[in-house]
């Protein structure tokens, strides 16, 4: 391959210049002429029928309006289903009729001030006649009404397998509900332009979703509702589905106001989505020789207490377990069901984090009794590029694990720290060290539609801008479309501008930033777009100068030519300018794109661990990911994308927990209770990179911010495992459980 | 009451009612908005300014109670349009992302510096345990301090 100029460079992305100096402007941070404030008024209750009386709070002075159900439209959305087509169940209002759990959405509060309007929010008096509420996956399980969705996936047949005859190991374990913890909490702006349109600023994940919800709730044509992606303050799905944009949206359309719907920590944790609860049994067969024959999962998810994503989580965690080892009998049989807790939504690795954290303490057990090296288990059992997904799915592309495995190994020592490491055993300390391996996705390719269009301009000035619905959640996304489209134009990334999603600026796009797409897709839409656009520059330089097209060279915004005694220079943008004048033609591309193919991307995680076994707490001492990745980006960005998924991976397997009463209240409501990994705690992050791939993505890149939040937590879980001896399969593994686990076992 | 301090460099008097947060006036009356809310208990570091050469969280101080204090929020970091070292070396080391986390993690570890010119790797991690990223991993955070430790930034 050419060498790249700008692709998988290390440069510094522009918004940061303003973060560092407090400049930029959040969407807490606007005041527009009129603003009024509002906030939701949540449920206290997990299941109850209310009234409502907002007498009192009508009356604190500032107050313009206190809305509740009866004051919304009767029509019921799924804040998941991003495009009309995606047809999953629709059960909710703006504001509920009926508590369905802590942090239903009961009330609005709209007024001048947020002194005004806290204080009318705390008079809103409920009234709830409570029934008994739903709590947790095994509560749910006892009437089959509970289930949302339910759903068989599989390949061969596992029943037909001689069980008998073969190792089999059979792994029961959980994964917890985690909060994406933004530290920006949820909020929305709204207001109506000056030709009467409504305009909604979100930090969003997918500005068309946004429209359409809006649009259906209040029945407004999609061509008078503008929603623009404001500066975000991290989301990791949390914003992926829409919270409180339609109830910002309905009070600003019906006061004729702007108005601004803020929430606190509180509220972010109960009352928007959170990383769905799993339980699960994984059954492995194996021969002698470690070699996988077939495998049976069954996993409940716990689905809270509306649908959105019942299915879309059921289905993305089965459809990953076909993809990362070869296994030719395997049966997934998922479900989620309703609770009385918040539901469900996108979060960082869709069904990935589930899928892996379970079956990978089982491959290890599986290796533990065979007496196996669990590094030489998986390396017997990973796919290989160019395998076909055994369930239907697409193809798994250049699909790299096993160079994944052995370069881990060899960088983190793997042998001979996995042989030496329990010397360092002391009475209080126990150590180990863990592996884990895992897959993801690169766009919705095989599953939904999957299309984004790319509206591309050449400027007189030299500059050049990228019209694409892309969403920066802060990762950097505009940073590596300018890199990509200055690849592609040969000219530098500073000089482009890609502005990020505007439904009255960008070309449609099907599905914004979900689904570990961005990269994949949408940089090889802007590939593409900045390759067409360089050849009209061309074109456009024969036409005005007479040149021959391909004798002309590009480099760094200027085309070249070898004249017939020295060679001729022209900018871009001398190139648009005299263009535009000779040919009454403006310099741009407009392109369609949608990706061929939607191979899988992975990672192998390898852990060190020091177990104190007085206070039964887990220090992770060193983290190695190695990554699939096809081609890095940006290292800057790509390591920046690895180590904070592994904080959150890691914040999975040892700390991070909503935790529910039984009567459905939050324990967890605030970062003194929900514990995110903080700086002390969070070990060096080593990253590696497997490059130089054959993908459909731009410049042979493959997605990376969503597979880095996954291996990291089952690796931490391994090595735990292998320390102390124990088999915990169940997230997250607190001191509490450690200290139990050993007293048990002393008492053996 | 008539509340006078000094913010960013700057002596103010202003009518404030005193059980307003530090956070509140900060953001509303002063307009210094880089001043973040993320958890509004002191647990997050989203909001935390200098007050008198130490980093708190301006989310659990009351404005009554920084009469006649000095009070540095991130608007007041650069000098005459250039940035502190810390601003150059966390943009210049990625340790920015979504940036919200930013300026209070930029003011924690200027605190820290402002009392250890040299502090060490612990150190650093120990000045900022009480900001909270979920973006960064911190690693590219602590990097940035070691190199403006250093003077390794252009
Ligand atoms: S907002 Fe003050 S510490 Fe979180
Ligand atoms: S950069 Fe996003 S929270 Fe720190």
């Amino acid at each position: 391959m050419k060498e790249l100029k700008y692709v998988g460079k290390r440069l510094i992305r522009e918004d940061v210049y303003d973060k560092a100096r407090g400049k930029t402007q959040y969407t807490c941070d606007r005041k527009l002429e009129g603003m009024l404030y509002a906030k939701l008024v949540l449920s206290e209750k997990a299941l109850a029928e209310i009234s409502i009386n907002t007498d009192k709070a009508e009356q604190v002075p500032g107050i313009c309006a206190v809305y509740t159900h009866k004051d919304v439209p009767k029509t019921k959305y799924n804040p998941h289903n991003w495009t009309p087509g995606v047809g999953a169940p629709e059960d909710m209002y703006i504001l509920s009729e009926k508590a369905r759990y802590v942090g239903d959405h009961l009330a609005l509060v709209v007024g001048e001030t947020k002194e005004a309007v806290e204080e009318a929010a705390s008079l809103v008096e409920i009234v709830y006649r409570e029934e008994t509420p739903v709590i947790g996956l095994k509560a749910a399980r006892e009437n089959k009404e509970n289930i949302a969705f339910e759903k068989e996936s599989r390949c061969g047949d596992f029943g037909s397998l001689p069980l008998e005859n073969l190792i089999v190991e059979e792994t029961a374990g959980s994964t917890q509900a985690i909060h994406h913890a933004p530290i920006e909490p949820h909020i929305a702006l709204s207001a109506i332009d000056e030709t009467g349109n409504l305009v909604v600023w979100t930090p969003c994940q997918t500005v068309f979703m946004v429209r359409y919800h809006i649009c259906s709730l209040l029945d407004v044509p999609y061509t008078k509702v503008r929603v623009v992606k404001a500066v975000m303050g991290g989301s990791f799905g949390g914003k992926g589905l829409s919270v409180v944009e339609p109830a910002c949206a309905f009070a600003s359309w019906t006061l004729k106001r702007p108005v601004m719907l803020y929430m606190d920590r509180p509220a972010d944790i109960t009352a928007t989505r959170r990383r769905n609860p799993s339980e699960m049994t994984v059954k492995t067969a194996v021969d002698k020789d470690g070699k996988i024959l077939g495998r049976f999962i069954a996993c409940d998810f716990d689905g809270g207490a509306y649908y959105t994503n019942a299915s879309a989580i059921a289905m993305a965690f089965s459809k990953k377990l076909f993809r990362l080892y070869r296994i030719e009998n395997q049966t997934i049989e998922a479900r989620t069901f309703y609770t009385n807790t918040t539901p469900g939504g996108s979060c960082r690795g869709y069904g990935s984090p589930q899928a892996h954290a379970v079956t990978e303490v089982n491959l290890d057990q599986i290796a533990d009794r065979l007496g196996m090296d669990p590094c030489e288990l998986r390396l017997k059992n990973v796919v290989l590029p160019g395998d076909d997904d055994p369930a239907g799915g697409t193809n798994l592309g250049d699909a790299r694990i096993r160079e994944c495995i052995l370069k881990g190994m060899e960088e983190f020592h793997w042998k001979e720290k996995r042989a030496h490491i329990r010397e360092k055993n002391t009475d209080r300390y126990a150590y180990g060290v863990g592996m884990a391996c895992a897959t993801h996705g690169n766009g919705y390719k095989g599953g939904y539609p999957e299309l984004t269009n790319v509206y591309a301009q050449l400027h007189p000035d030299g500059s050049a801008e990228f019209r694409i619905a892309v969403h920066d959640q802060g990762c950097g996304t505009v940073m590596t479309m300018q890199q990509i489209g200055a690849e592609a134009l040969h000219m530098d990334p500073y000089k482009i501008k890609v502005y990020e999603a505007d439904t009255f600026l960008s070309p449609y796009d099907s599905a914004g930033t979900q689904a570990s797409r961005v990269t994949y897709v949408c940089g090889r839409a802007v590939q593409e777009a900045g390759e067409a656009l360089l050849e009209k520059i061309k074109n456009a330089a024969a036409a005005v100068y007479g040149w021959e097209k391909n004798r002309i060279e590009a480099e760094d915004g200027m085309l070249k030519y070898p004249g017939t005694d020295r060679e001729e220079c022209r900018t871009y943008g001398e190139v648009s300018k005299e263009y535009e004048k000779k040919f009454s033609r403006y310099l741009h591309a407009d392109i369609e794109y949608e990706p061929d193919s939607n191979p899988g991307v992975y990672c192998a995680a390898f852990a060190e661990v020091k177990v104190d076994k007085y206070t039964g707490q887990t220090e992770v001492l060193d983290l190695l990911a190695v990554h699939d990745v096809g081609q890095c980006m940006n290292y800057t960005l790509s390591e920046g994308q690895i180590e904070g998924g592994a904080q959150m991976s890691l914040g999975q397997a040892l700390f991070e927990e909503i935790g529910y009463d039984g009567k459905g209240n939050v324990k967890s409501r605030n970062f003194s209770k929900y514990h995110m990994i903080n700086a002390p705690d969070m070990p060096k992050v080593r990253s590696l990179f497997i490059e130089e791939h054959n993908t459909d993505g731009p410049y042979g890149a493959k997605s990376l911010g969503e597979v880095v939040a996954v291996a990291p937590g089952p690796a931490v879980a391994n090595a735990v495992n292998f320390a102390i001896g124990s088999r915990f399969a169940s997230y997250p593994i607190t001191p509490e459980k450690v200290v139990l686990w050993l007293e048990n076992k002393e008492k053996e | 009451m008539l509340l006078s301090c000094t913010v960013n460099g700057e002596k103010i008097e202003k009518e404030i009612d005193p059980a307003k947060r530090l956070l509140d006036f900060l953001r509303d009356d002063m307009g210094l908005t880089g001043v973040k809310e993320g958890c509004s208990e002191g647990e997050c570091g989203a909001c935390t300014v200098i007050l008198d050469n130490q980093a708190v969280t301006s989310c659990t101080v009351y404005a009554g109670q920084v009469m006649d204090r000095e009070i540095l929020t991130i608007e007041g970091l650069e000098k005459n349009g250039e940035l502190d070292i810390l601003q150059k070396a966390f943009i210049e080391n990625g340790a920015i992302q979504c940036g919200f986390c930013t300026p209070g993690m930029i003011l924690s570890c200027r605190a820290l510096l402002m009392e250890k010119p040299n502090p060490t790797r612990e150190e650093i991690k120990r000045a900022i345990e009480g900001n909270l990223c979920r973006c960064t991993g911190y690693e590219k955070i602590i990097k940035a301090v070691e190199c403006a430790v250093k003077g390794e930034v252009q």
